[in-house]
């Protein structure tokens, strides 16, 4: 538990940054949903005036860019996109934080077990994610209700909401598994930027092409908004698949930081 | 009872450095002088027993328990200092200590004051604002403060000055008199000398010697210097026992040990104009510990 406060303490400032960042980003979108909604034909017709191939890539929809939901979801893989980054970069620096500030000795000469050090961080990060998404949630709630003339599902608004967090925490448990492999992680933001963006660029590729594979590969494309706003759910597959690599991940994350030698700097 | 026992412990990593079955025992209340060059082994070793890296082969029995297997238990009643000591900058020094003492199920806030009183160490400092001596003092509390029955410090003295040392030093003596065992690692001979009992002597990764101190003292070498009237030729002095040989102009010097009755007949044949005998320090003993072999 001593840990566990610890690295919370330790992240309290940038997960208060984050969450006032993602609600910053969607304020600036969302303030132009009125004016969008009033010129709906216009804006509609400026949209088609763009090629096909990149419409789809910003997954912009011309049915359904006008209405609350279907603006919000496009704004929304914005927000995904810096969520991915705050997540990819708390996985990466749980572990190798410890190495990189030479603190390793410290935490590692007391009566604690490799496994514990393990579980105490990465619940202090996922607690910092889990808080994050609720402030960022509840912001987003009261906007879209301000911006929004007509009435809308926000059971469907909290679910796309919501697939921010579960994204996160396969990026969050990629990154755990890169800081427990790799010896030493000089800095964390380029490898956790490069790695996200590399990924991002694979999910706009992928819905350039159509090629349905690349879901697959691409935790930005396990949730798809467009089914989500048309269901009210997930799909089941992509759910199961996200839960076997995300225990797939942390299993291998304890087993390997758990024999790994911790050498001097 | 022994507090330490390595059994051929051996450590490699890839092809050139690490340590080779190394194997000594460190009883109970000593204090054990772990000495060598850098980059000898002493931190891998170290290392190794406090399962911080894990042993290629061998192993490291600490009170009697495997210490990969127990370590953490093992580790209740370990203080640890390693040589560089780095914190979590954005603490202060209380907030640190007490974290650290946090690990351990025991009250050591009086303890913390104690030390801190007795190195003149400001608690409500942050720790980035700290001088490298002074981190250092707040690692030799944190390795201090849950009164463990085995210190390991390595290379615990860069960085404090001549009089923090002192003071350091008769904490340790102290500690020992309650019946702690403390393994003190250096590179730094006169520190150890004025320490330990006994010492183990580490090169290139394998263990030369383990000895007494005092036995190292007794061992009979001599110092000998002499100015003589022309220069001494090179193989002179080219007999057992002789080690260390100089020669400089008119100055030759050299360490010997063996019989003296030897050497001095030797030196009867030549034409000096002054002799010096003296002890020699360990350090002198030490330097052919420490030479590499050709």
């Amino acid at each position: 538990m001593n840990m566990f406060l610890h690295e919370l303490k330790a992240y309290r400032k940038s997960t208060i940054i984050w969450a006032f960042s993602l609600v910053a980003i969607l304020v600036l979108f969302m303030s132009m949903f009125p004016g969008l909604t009033r010129d709906a034909a216009d804006f509609k017709k400026l949209l088609e005036g763009y090629p096909e191939g990149v419409r789809k890539a910003f997954g912009i929809s011309l049915e359904s860019i006008t209405s609350l939901l279907g603006f919000y979801s496009y704004v929304f893989a914005y927000i995904l996109l810096c969520g991915s980054i705050q997540a990819m970069n708390l996985g990466i620096s749980i572990l190798s934080k410890e190495s990189r500030e030479k603190t390793a000795d410290f935490l590692l000469t007391k009566p604690v077990k490799r496994n514990q050090v393990v579980t105490a961080k990465l619940s202090a990060a996922l607690t910092s994610l889990i808080i994050t998404n609720g402030i960022y949630l509840a912001a987003a709630v009261i906007i879209a209700m301000a911006v929004s003339t007509k009435p809308f599902d926000i059971q469907t608004f909290t679910l796309i909401s919501l697939t921010a967090f579960w994204v996160e925490c396969m990026f969050l448990a990629l990154g755990v598994l890169v800081s427990a492999v790799v010896t030493r992680i000089k800095s964390v933001l380029p490898l956790s930027l490069s790695t996200v963006f590399g990924f991002y660029v694979l999910n706009m590729f992928g819905a350039v092409i159509g090629e349905k594979a690349i879901r697959y590969l691409t935790p930005f494309k396990y949730y798809d908004t467009a089914y989500i706003i048309k269901h009210s759910s997930y799909e089941t597959s992509y759910i199961i698949i996200e839960i076997i690599v995300i225990a797939g991940a942390i299993a291998a994350s304890y087993m390997i930081y758990a024999k790994k030698d911790i050498h001097a700097v | 009872m022994n507090v330490i026992e390595l059994k051929n412990l051996t450590k490699t990593y890839g092809k050139a450095r690490g340590i080779t079955n190394i194997s000594f025992n460190v009883e109970e209340g000593e204090i054990f002088g772990f000495i060598g060059p850098n980059g000898a082994g002493k931190s891998t070793t170290i290392r190794t027993m406090l399962s911080l890296i894990y042993p290629t082969s061998g192993s490291a029995m600490i009170f009697g328990k495997d210490s990969v297997k127990y370590g953490p238990e093992i580790k209740k009643e370990i203080g640890y200092l390693p040589s560089e000591v780095f914190y979590y900058d954005n603490m202060k020094v209380k907030e640190l200590l007490k974290y650290s003492a946090s690990f351990y199920k025991k009250d050591c806030s009086k303890r913390i004051t104690q030390l801190a009183e007795m190195l003149d160490l400001d608690l409500n400092k942050r720790i980035d604002d700290l001088s490298f001596g002074n981190k250092k003092k707040v690692g030799i509390v944190q390795g201090l403060l849950h009164e463990p029955k085995l210190i390991i410090l390595d290379e615990p003295t860069s960085g404090l000055d001549p009089l923090m040392q002192q003071k350091f030093f008769e904490l340790l003596k102290e500690e020992n008199k309650k019946g702690t065992t403390i393994l003190f690692s250096s590179h730094i001979l006169s520190e150890v000398q004025k320490l330990c009992d006994r010492v183990a002597i580490i090169k290139e990764g394998e263990l030369v010697n383990v000895e007494k101190i005092s036995t190292l003292k007794e061992n009979n070498h001599k110092r000998f210097k002499l100015e003589s009237q022309t220069q001494v030729p090179h193989d002179y002095f080219k007999i057992k026992g002789v080690q260390n040989l100089e020669v400089n102009n008119h100055i030759t010097s050299f360490l010997y040990s063996g019989n003296i009755n030897m050497i001095l007949q030797k030196l009867a044949q030549l034409e000096l104009y002054n002799l010096w005998i003296e002890e020699p320090d360990l350090e002198e003993i030490f330097m052919h510990y420490y030479e590499k072999e050709n």
